[in-house]
């Protein structure tokens, strides 16, 4: 099994057990500084260029494949060290179907085999305190590839101090889609007014007013008018069907107000109401949420990523600059995108650090330009 | 690192001899490179709470004070070293800016512009820019600002054969007079090509929502009906930050409304009717997006279209809108190719 980079003296010098803990300390101190200034709560990876990588260096598609995995790994226990929350990768994306068969079968073992592995070692991501989750529409996946995939998140459910989002397969249209498609339905179910929550009753209020009409109805003669307009109104109000449903409601709740119990004998002119609105109430519409309420945190709730922060950097590998279909919805507000020319399985500290490093940078200048635009309106 | 034999080891799931490895194996392997188990310590703690323990139980306090110093000393030291990097990085890049600019300058002149992108193996049909209103100085100066740069993408676009440009802008404060922006960009059209000129395109300004201007030019002669003007023709769009996540809001509503009076089932929306609703009402895919700033920053450009489309901005750009970063931008666009997923 010869190595895979070729057997260069400077792998091999690499490989030295006193020079590789000089580096691994290294390593261990640099992202130690790190955390001592902002840093980002969401990053986003596009895994691109292990097919180019192996190319280049004559190797097996599928093993330009595995050392992307390692070069993830690298990545992930370096964000992290540092204190990163969410951490969301780009697996799989549902074009990549269209690809040749063999290589498509040829990752789907790969991920099976990852998968188990992840299982087998749910340890690990104990000691990160890392979840698992699996975005993406699962009902493209082959059926034992989602075994392994339900199980790697039933075992790391528990963790709650980080993330990491696979995105598998994944398209971000699908996702925008999907959750349009949720909120939807939210909104097309017919809600159940909570009744008896405020702790007033209608029909209380109705025989008071009642009783204020009538009142005015015995003093005067006129407004009799008036009195069988509104009761009119009443038969063809949502609320009649309301005040049928209240007195069931007030006889069925442990409520001992003293309106439940009276409400029950009937006013003269509730009675004719409650009659007529048993037939009205069937053709009766259900209730719905206003859609005028409907804002873009509805569609937020939705998506797969939900309960994270905003992104905050997404970085690309391999010289391609575009978003292909990943977190379109996520980051289209002030996420950071670098394109970086370095391919996947060589990204690593060395070229992650300048990024991190810019971030950081660029969020204390910004927190003192607000502060000093800040104290300039203070002081004016 | 991991060693060479070791990731062999994982990649395959057997050790050098070809044994398959167990779960405890693996461990093994990966031991030395872990984080060290979190401290349980601090669920025992409490119940030895004997004044005599108290006394005799220090803390360690010294040696974390220690690394947290060490590790701020060096987090400053990184910083100052890497602002200074930053600093040289800027200076170069306006350096070499500059002299891309002198070298580049279009003189207002299509035929330079055509030359530069004659080379060019494919030009974008549908360009996109994202242009920001200045921060600072009154606000007749920074719209002034604006219009002038927006004049010059649209000619700019213009000379270099791009049928459809689309500008975003946060606010939207562009949209605000059509007209206004009509007569700019032809005068500034016509400081390029000459007032009366067969090349000189046509130029119709839009706004999602509101009804397209192109007014009627009056040069135009009766060979209005020959199979294809003798001009060529640009559509400007003006988009803003209500035409992005905004418009897909709208859209759920209008759904959630339909499906509500029953006209509509939540299983019968699929990528495809809101593709088709949002690319009629808003714009349809841009094939390059720029970026004048100094980085890379979509500022709520609307999500749905950026789907596939090349987004480019120059590291540390300071100048604003010229020339040479849109002829990179075309540049980088010939070059890209596309996989779709392939």
């Amino acid at each position: 099994m010869a190595s895979t980079q070729g057997a260069s003296l400077r792998r091999w010098l690499f490989n030295l057990p006193p020079v590789d803990w000089v580096v691994h300390q290294l390593r261990e101190l640099l992202i130690n500084t790190l955390k001592c200034g902002p840093i980002p709560q969401h990053i986003a990876f596009v895994m691109d260029g292990n097919r180019r990588y192996a190319r280049t260096h004559k190797l097996e598609t599928v093993e330009g494949h595995h050392l992307g995995f390692e070069a993830l790994a690298r990545i992930l226990e370096v964000c992290y060290k540092s204190g990163v929350k969410v951490v969301t990768i780009y697996a799989f994306s549902i074009e990549n179907f269209k690809r040749s068969r063999y290589e498509v079968d040829g990752l789907m073992d790969m991920a099976k085999l990852k998968l188990v592995q992840m299982s087998q070692h749910g340890e690990l991501f104990d000691r990160y305190g890392a979840s698992v989750r699996i975005l993406g529409d699962r009902t493209l996946v082959r059926q034992d590839v989602l075994e392994q995939v339900n199980r790697a998140v039933e075992m790391t459910k528990h963790n709650e101090q980080a993330v990491l989002n696979v995105c598998f397969p994944y398209t971000s249209r699908e996702e925008i889609t999907r959750s349009i498609r949720e909120t939807v339905r939210e909104f097309s179910t017919p809600t159940q007014r909570v009744k008896g929550q405020r702790g007033f009753s209608e029909t209380h209020v109705l025989r008071n007013l009642r009783r204020s009409h009538l009142s005015s109805v015995m003093e005067e003669e006129r407004p009799r008018k008036h009195d069988v307009s509104k009761s009119d109104e009443y038969h063809n109000d949502a609320d009649s069907s309301e005040i049928s449903d209240q007195e069931d409601l007030d006889a069925s709740t442990t409520l001992q107000h003293s309106s439940s119990q009276t409400s029950h004998s009937p006013s003269p002119t509730l009675n004719p109401s409650t009659g007529k609105a048993s037939p009205v109430r069937r053709k009766q519409p259900a209730h719905f949420r206003d859609p005028e309420t409907l804002t873009e945190a509805h569609l937020d709730k939705n998506t797969y990523t939900f309960p994270a922060p905003p992104l905050d950097l997404l970085i690309r590998t391999s010289g391609v600059y575009r978003l292909s279909d990943f977190m379109l919805w996520q980051c289209h507000e002030g996420t950071e995108m670098k394109f970086l020319d370095c391919l996947w399985p060589e990204f690593d500290l060395w070229q992650f650090l300048p990024t991190l490093l810019e971030w950081q940078w660029r969020q204390k200048r910004e927190g003192v330009d607000e502060g000093g635009r800040g104290g300039l309106l203070k002081g004016m | 690192m991991v060693g060479i034999r070791q990731q062999a080891a994982f990649h395959t799931d057997r050790d050098a001899h070809g044994r398959q490895l167990s779960a405890s194996e693996r461990e093994k392997l990966l031991k030395p490179y872990l984080p060290a188990a979190p401290e349980k310590q601090a669920a025992s703690q409490p119940p030895q709470n004997s004044k005599a323990a108290q006394l005799f139980n220090h803390k360690p306090r010294v040696r974390p004070a220690l690394r947290h110093a060490i590790h701020y000393l060096l987090f400053t030291l990184i910083h100052t070293i890497f602002s200074l990097y930053i600093r040289i990085r800027q200076v170069n890049h306006a350096l070499v800016d500059r002299v891309l600019a002198v070298l580049y300058y279009h003189h207002r002149t299509p035929e330079l512009i055509r030359r530069d992108v004659k080379g060019l193996s494919k030009v974008p049909q549908h360009l996109s820019v994202i242009l920001q209103l200045p921060p600072e100085g009154g606000k007749k100066d920074r719209l002034e600002a604006l219009v002038h740069d927006a004049c010059e993408v649209a000619a700019w676009s213009a000379c270099a054969g791009v049928s459809m440009v689309s500008i975003y802008e946060r606010t939207g404060i562009l949209k605000s007079s059509l007209q206004h922006l009509h007569r700019r960009i032809e005068r500034n059209l016509a400081s390029y090509y000459g007032a009366t000129s067969p090349l000189k395109p046509t130029v119709s300004l839009r706004a999602p929502h509101q009804s397209s201007y192109s007014p009627p030019h009056s040069p135009e002669p009766s060979s209005h009906g020959t199979a294809g003007s003798s001009r060529p023709h640009i559509t400007i769009l003006l988009i803003s930050a209500s035409d992005g996540r905004q418009t897909l809001v709208d859209l759920t509503r209008t759904l959630a409304s339909m499906a509500q009076d029953q006209k509509l089932q939540p299983g019968d929306i699929s990528a495809e009717l809101i593709d088709a609703e949002i690319s009629e009402s808003v714009m349809g895919e841009p094939d390059l997006l720029i970026c004048f700033g100094d980085r890379v920053v979509l500022d709520g450009y609307p999500p749905w279209q950026v789907r596939l489309t090349e987004i480019y901005g120059v590291q540390d750009h300071r100048g604003g809108v010229e020339y040479h970063v849109f002829l990179r931008g075309l540049y980088r666009f010939a070059r890209a190719e596309m996989r779709f997923g392939r």
